[in-house]
């Protein structure tokens, strides 16, 4: 049982996670393009396409953490100290992409559908704010997989 | 796009709800409540999430926090407003 549900969890880790690290950081490259003057219509189109990977798939993602859990239980190491870390940090990364990065996304894309609109213009660093967001997502769910497979205190980790 | 998965979630979320309780209630297969458990709660968060993401109405949004329907009752009092009207 415990086979099938961290299979589960890696194997969503890897389709789910995998496409918003990757959308998320092209992104600001894309939405840089077409906020350019004159803009460019074809990155604009890629930008909403990312977002809308960004956002779709971090809902998908919901699936790691839950089948992550359920393993842990089924392991009998939830109580262990690399896993609540790795689940603190995990709640860290998702709370920045819900809170930061796809809302971030979100705005700049209105700026770019409206450039001399009524939906406010993102101030001029927001591009820049929302990269460093981006990295920070998945610097630390870089951090979550490290401790998952080194697994500190614990006798159970790759490196004995 | 949000809206229409929201409403598999409202079909799935009771769905896989009522397979735990009635394998429960019967055959008790453990490995069918380990299998199915997670996926039942991840239908719930993910109402929750799509709830927020489509831009209900407050009232929506917080109906779908409600265990094993909050999906479906969050679409309930949802009227999707049509750009042609």
């Amino acid at each position: 049982m415990a086979a099938f549900l961290l299979s589960v969890h890696v194997l969503a880790a890897i389709v789910f996670v995998g496409p918003v690290t990757v959308a998320a950081s092209l992104f600001p490259r894309y939405a840089r393009a077409a906020l350019a003057e004159p803009p460019d219509a074809g990155a604009a189109g890629v930008a909403r396409a990312l977002h809308r990977v960004s956002a779709g798939y971090a809902v998908a993602a919901l699936v790691v953490p839950v089948f992550g859990v359920a393993t842990a239980v089924q392991l009998g190491v939830l109580g262990e100290a690399w896993l609540l870390a790795a689940i603190a940090v995990t709640v860290l990364a998702g709370g920045l992409l819900a809170a930061v990065v796809v809302p971030g996304q979100r705005r700049v894309l209105a700026a770019v559908a409206e450039p001399d609109g009524d939906a406010p213009a993102p101030p001029a660093d927001a591009l820049a704010r929302l990269a460093m967001a981006t990295g920070v997502f998945s610097l630390l769910w870089a951090v979550v997989v490290v401790l998952m497979i080194v697994r500190p205190g614990s006798t159970t980790g790759v490196l004995r | 796009m949000s809206a229409s998965w929201l409403r598999v979630v409202a079909v799935l979320e009771p769905l896989t709800l009522l397979l735990l309780v009635v394998n429960r209630a019967t055959v008790h297969v453990p490995a069918l409540a380990a299998a199915v458990g997670p996926v039942h709660g991840t239908l719930y968060l993910a109402g929750i999430a799509l709830a927020w993401a489509a831009g209900l109405s407050r009232r929506s949004r917080l109906l779908a926090v409600v265990p094993a329907i909050g999906a479906w009752l969050a679409l309930r009092g949802h009227t999707p407003v049509s750009p042609s009207s």
